[in-house]
């Protein structure tokens, strides 16, 4: 059991048996329910992209703050674009999520800047234009096909959504886990120097990680839309802090190198379950609030460089009593 | 002169020529016009003491510094690199000095990480095997391939590190003090593949502190002091003392002022039984007060963590220290600054010195709760006493206000000093590479100024693996290997053959 | 010839810095120009829109000025500091009934306090910044919700008053403001935690190695941040006579972008509340002329965010 929580992919999985078992518990017939587990899945769909594209930043040991307005953004651009043909409306989108990344990458690579501070303007800048485009107002989809489309159950319960997130986070697992190009991307996140010097181009790496971020969640960002049938400019902590949380949860470390889409899709499914599992218990939203931040805070603490050293230093204090001068023993 | 002899089996000319190489960084003039050949199936050793360039020219060569002026050749043809990269498809290869593998990826990962001609989907059972191997050949088959190299000891790590340059195709491999971690079996295995490398027409820079390797390995030396080419000669035609006389080039007595005779009794620090699992211990040793004691081993000696123990800066050190007789907790950075050690790091940028502030802010960093009262900071004496301080320093008063990342490094590294001079409460200051990348004229000063503080009744502590300095600048020097202790001279007893022969290869 | 790669990316970053520097004269001059375009603008110059204007760069600013103090201490930025002003408008609507000046301080502890224990688990643990205030947002306002039930608290007397109360033609937050705005400079510069903080921030490691430990003045950096934040709750509070959850969202993003815009720089270690105070002024400026001009409210965001990324392409220019 240990050795399945060290593990950091596994540890999302591990919370979500956990969850769930506490769930039925308190529920029973009420949570475990295929509605529920549509819930889930649909949630999985919205989070998803998001917290893969800004996983894959942190992995390169970044952080992509701009994922939060790239999802509006691309989604009222997909609105816009797909009156006609919704597909060209996605294209636009996920063209818009990959200059985004791109031009972000390049400057934070080529200007030797701090990710948070580029994508920081990025974000603004992304959700300026969200606003923009749709001069401050709901744009609604005028196709009233699409919802369904997006929505409706197509494999048992899951729908075109899910699936598409679902492939997203497939392709990303075998890339990290299968290709050069993930290796590399893992390396310059766990040391760039280090990378550098044996030979890998660092620097696209980041490029590209950045470019996939966008279009990750650009994606996401235009089937929601979609799904609701309109644009509108997130707010943005709502979107940033499951992002990150899910990825956190999902065993990437913030110091780079470390975890995997494959944990990351088991930390989106952690806080999916948990929404809806509250929904279902008819529990008020906050609790959902406190449960989020303070798991996260946890893992930010358990993540902290220094606690290692702290708690040996209470030890070492409990342990020998307190330091006396002239204390002699050899 | 280097004989040249033309093998007509082999394409004539030289493998590799570098010409003319200028670098300058700051102030420092890291490389000056340093020129020199390699032919195919010569090894070349690179020796020169800390500072003297040897880490530049291999940046150069592998691309990741452009020189100023200066041109390369590769069978020729002239070649420019922007990085690793392009060094790695034009046939140089490195093994670097600093460790470069990702800790985070496994052994595998790491061996063929970055190297062109990966497909790409990378785990082909081929490439595995191939690694197995080479790893085998090395006597390392025990390393497992899937481990995370954060899990391995820095000997594991350089030796990942060698495969992964055997394993690629190279025609000119560098090796930047490739064995300073490992064992003498390791060793024995590393230099078997190195001169069956040769054997096969590939050439070698190898770059080492170790004169047995020199001797036992290489075909040719290229001397070098401070940043230009002093000597280029055969080994055939030099021995250890010659070639030690080379590196070290000008007499010692000139850089380093006198000693003064041991008149104190007190001790300023003592250390009884400290030990740093896995690293060093048990380590005995005294500071008495008013001398210099250096510390001197190779990386991985201990050293360097023996120092940074004594200013609470390792977590898990255990054991006793004593600053003028009094214990001090260990693992408490503050605990130690209170009872009087004071710590002057070698690496200025990352633990010495705020390069972001003006110089007169880093000097009285330190003092800042002297100087205030109810938490209100007295301006005008924190100002008056930062020019004081730069005077004992000899730091140019004109540049209090700059900041500091715009000073020499040899300035820098007197801020540092000059945070801890006239300052009552200071018992010991310990240091770890006080002159690194400082150029000689700002050595010389910077050695006055130890000595300045010594006759202030503190007792300095340092660790260094400049040999000339320790020799030149100890009253006692101290010789490590493996985290124990060899050897303890005084410095008429110390000589630079024994200092060398303590900590490379200790025959007892 | 430039170097072929440099990978340091976070503190090794040696920007210089004097103490007038060519680029503070540019940003005072872009003020003034900015100035002068916004007085040829028609109906710039009407009080109510100046007032309005002041007023609401008021609020922000002591937030603001709060960040700073973060972003100097090397932790770039809080994303709680919203929520933390949510909260305490809540707490001071509460407290209102034990006195107007007892309420005032019991607010500014509260936030100090609620951020201080951030700044404590950041600097004592050296737990990421960022994932931590995430995570202090999220807990606070589901606290909060717990707490209040959602609802927002309204004030019913008139104790609050003076805090809308202008001064002759001056509006009040304006002069709450710029004396945050002061004390603040004040703390930066003048005091030895003040000092430390920059010390901390310039480099943890070497402020270790001279024998202090630097979570003591990150865990004061955040308590300044909360104090400042919550001296714009009590104005907040007061200008819409209620405490609620929806006050202040967003304000860290304005927040953090005037402290950039401003010229300090994301690594830490030095800056001012100067220079902040400057950003606010110029983004403030900046979109008052867009609405009046008539672009509408949505190009508020965009703005800000293309003035960041400009502002920090410069200061990589600057730097080189």
């Amino acid at each position: 059991m240990r050795s399945l929580w060290n593990n950091r992919t596994a540890r999302p999985y591990l919370l979500l048996v956990i969850m769930i078992a506490v769930f039925s518990a308190l529920g029973g017939d009420t949570v475990l329910t295929v509605a529920t587990l549509r819930s889930v899945l649909q949630h999985f769909a919205t989070l998803g992209p998001v917290a893969l594209g800004l996983g894959l930043t942190i992995l390169a040991r970044n952080f992509d703050l701009s994922v939060a307005g790239v999802v509006g953004l691309a989604g009222c651009v997909a609105v816009l674009a797909g009156g006609t043909y919704p597909v060209v409306g996605v294209l636009a989108a996920v063209a818009i999520g990959a200059i985004f990344g791109i031009v972000q990458g390049t400057i934070i690579v080529r200007m030797n800047l701090s990710s948070i501070g580029v994508t920081l303007g990025g974000l603004l800048t992304a959700t300026g234009l969200a606003y923009v485009a749709t001069g401050n107002q709901e744009i609604r989809l005028a196709n009233a096909n699409i919802p369904p489309i997006m929505d409706d159950p197509l494999i048992g319960p899951m729908s075109l959504r899910f699936l598409v997130t679902l492939a997203m986070f497939a392709v990303a697992a075998i890339a990290v886990a299968r290709t050069r190009a993930g290796r590399d991307l893992l390396a310059a996140g766990s040391d760039p120097k280090a990378a550098l010097v044996a030979g890998v181009p660092v620097n696209r790496v980041i490029i590209i990680a950045f470019m996939l971020a966008g279009i990750c969640t650009a994606l996401g960002g235009a089937l929601l839309s979609f799904s609701l049938a309109a644009a509108s400019p997130l707010p943005l902590s709502n979107t940033l802090v499951p992002a990150a949380a899910a990825a956190i949860i999902g065993g990437v470390s913030l110091r780079g190198g470390r975890g995997n889409p494959l944990g990351i899709a088991g930390g989106v499914l952690v806080l999916s379950a948990l929404q809806s599992c509250l929904t279902a218990l008819r529990v008020e939203p906050f609790v959902q609030d406190i449960v989020t931040g303070g798991v996260l805070f946890l893992v930010g603490i358990m993540d902290g460089a220094e606690l290692r050293r702290r708690l040996n230093d209470v030890y070492r204090r409990a342990g020998r009593g307190a330091f006396r001068r002239g204390a002699p023993s050899a | 002169m280097a004989a040249e002899e033309q093998n007509p089996q082999q394409p004539s000319g030289p493998l590799l020529s570098v010409k003319g190489l200028s670098k300058r960084f700051g102030g420092v003039q890291a490389l000056r016009n340093v020129s020199l050949a390699l032919r195919p199936g010569e090894i070349r050793a690179i020796c020169g003491e800390n500072g003297a360039g040897k880490s530049t020219l291999v940046k150069v060569l592998t691309g990741i510094v452009t020189p100023d002026t200066g041109t390369l050749h590769l069978s020729g043809v002239e070649c420019r690199f922007n990085g690793p990269r392009q060094a790695q498809a034009s046939g140089i290869n490195l093994v670097s000095q600093e460790l470069s593998v990702c800790p985070d990826l496994s052994v595998l990962d790491n061996i063929w990480l970055g190297t062109i001609g990966v497909p790409f989907f990378h785990r082909r059972q081929h490439l595995r095997e191939q690694a197995a191997q080479t790893l085998q050949s090395l006597g390392a088959g025990n390393i497992g391939l899937d481990t995370p190299v954060a899990q391995l000891s820095t000997g594991e790590r350089q030796i990942v590190e060698i495969v992964r340059m055997l394993a690629r195709d190279t025609r000119v491999l560098i090796l930047d003090e490739p064995t300073a971690t490992l064992s003498d079996q390791e060793i024995g295995r590393v230099l078997t593949a190195l001169r069956a490398v040769k054997a096969s027409g590939k050439s070698l820079l190898y770059i080492t502190h170790r004169m047995s390797e020199v001797f036992d390995l290489c075909d040719t030396a290229t001397i070098m002091r401070n940043g230009e080419v002093v000597a280029d000669r055969n080994i055939a035609d030099l021995d250890r003392n010659s070639l030690i006389e080379l590196m070290l080039g000008r007499p010692l007595e000139e850089m380093y002022p006198s000693r003064h005779a041991n008149t104190s009794v007190s001790v300023a620090l003592s250390l009884r039984g400290l030990r740093i699992p896995k690293v060093a211990g048990p380590i005995d040793l005294e500071v008495p007060a008013g001398q210099i004691v250096c510390l001197t081993g190779q990386v991985g000696s201990g050293a360097e963590a023996v120092v940074r123990a004594v200013c609470g800066l390792v977590d898990n050190a255990t054991g006793h220290v004593l600053v003028d007789n009094s214990p001090m907790p260990l693992a408490r950075p503050e605990k130690a600054f209170k009872a009087g050690v004071r710590f002057v790091s070698g690496d200025r940028a990352g633990e010495g010195i705020f390069v972001s502030q003006p110089v007169a802010g880093n000097l009285v960093a330190t003092r800042l709760q002297r100087r205030s009262r109810m938490g209100l900071l007295n301006r005008m004496a924190l100002r008056a006493e930062a020019s004081q301080l730069a005077e004992s320093a000899t730091i140019d008063p004109k540049r209090l206000n700059s900041t500091a990342s715009e000073l020499s490094g040899g300035n820098q590294q007197k801020i540092a000093f000059g945070r801890n001079i006239a300052d009552p409460d200071t018992r010991v200051i310990v240091m770890i590479e006080p002159t690194r990348g400082i150029d000689v004229g700002a050595r010389a000063e910077i050695y006055k100024l130890m000595r300045t503080l010594c006759q202030q009744g503190y007792g300095i502590l340092v660790a260094s693996t400049d040999f000339s300095e320790v020799l030149g600048l100890g009253d006692v020097i101290i010789t490590m290997y493996r985290g124990a202790i060899v050897g303890r001279y005084t410095a008429d007893q110390a000589t630079m053959p024994r200092i060398v022969a303590d900590i490379t290869h200790p025959e007892a | 010839m430039p170097n072929a790669i440099s990978l340091s990316r976070s503190s090794t970053g040696t920007p210089t810095q004097r103490r007038f520097e060519p680029t503070q004269y540019a940003r005072i001059a872009i003020v003034l120009a900015l100035a002068a375009f916004a007085l040829t603008t028609p109906g710039f110059l009407t009080e109510a829109s100046l007032r309005s204007l002041l007023s609401a760069m008021s609020f922000v600013g002591c937030v603001a000025v709060g960040m700073t103090f973060i972003t100097i201490s090397g932790n770039i930025m809080s994303f709680s500091l919203g929520a933390s002003l949510a909260a305490s408008t809540i707490v001071f609507v509460a407290t209102l009934p034990l006195g107007t000046w007892t309420s005032f301080t019991i607010t500014l502890l509260f936030g100090a306090a609620l951020n201080a224990l951030q700044g404590w688990v950041i600097g004592y643990l050296r737990a990421n910044p960022i994932i931590v205030s995430m995570a202090a947002f999220s807990l606070i306002i589901g606290i909060m919700s717990v707490i209040t039930d959602g609802n927002g608290l309204y004030i019913m007397g008139t104790e609050a008053v003076i805090f809308k109360r202008n001064m002759g033609p001056v509006p009040g937050p304006l002069i709450a403001f710029l004396a945050c705005a002061v004390v603040g400079q004040l703390i930066l510069s003048f005091t030895n935690i003040g000092r430390t903080i920059m010390l901390s921030g310039s480099n943890p490691s070497a402020l270790l190695a001279a024998g202090v430990e630097p979570w003591r003045s990150t865990t004061w950096a955040y308590s300044f941040a909360g104090m400042f934040t919550s001296v714009a709750a009590v104005l907040i509070a007061s200008r819409y006579g209620s405490g609620d959850l929806l006050h202040g969202a967003g304000f860290e993003y304005s927040a953090i972008s005037a402290v950039l815009v401003g010229g300090t720089m994301i690594q830490g270690g030095h800056g001012s509340v100067v220079r902040t105070v400057l950003g606010m002024l110029i983004i403030a400026i900046l979109q008052a002329i867009l609405v009046l001009r008539g672009f509408s409210t949505q190009y508020q965001h965009l703005t800000l965010g293309v003035v960041v990324l400009i502002v920090i392409v410069l200061q990589w220019k600057r730097s080189r």
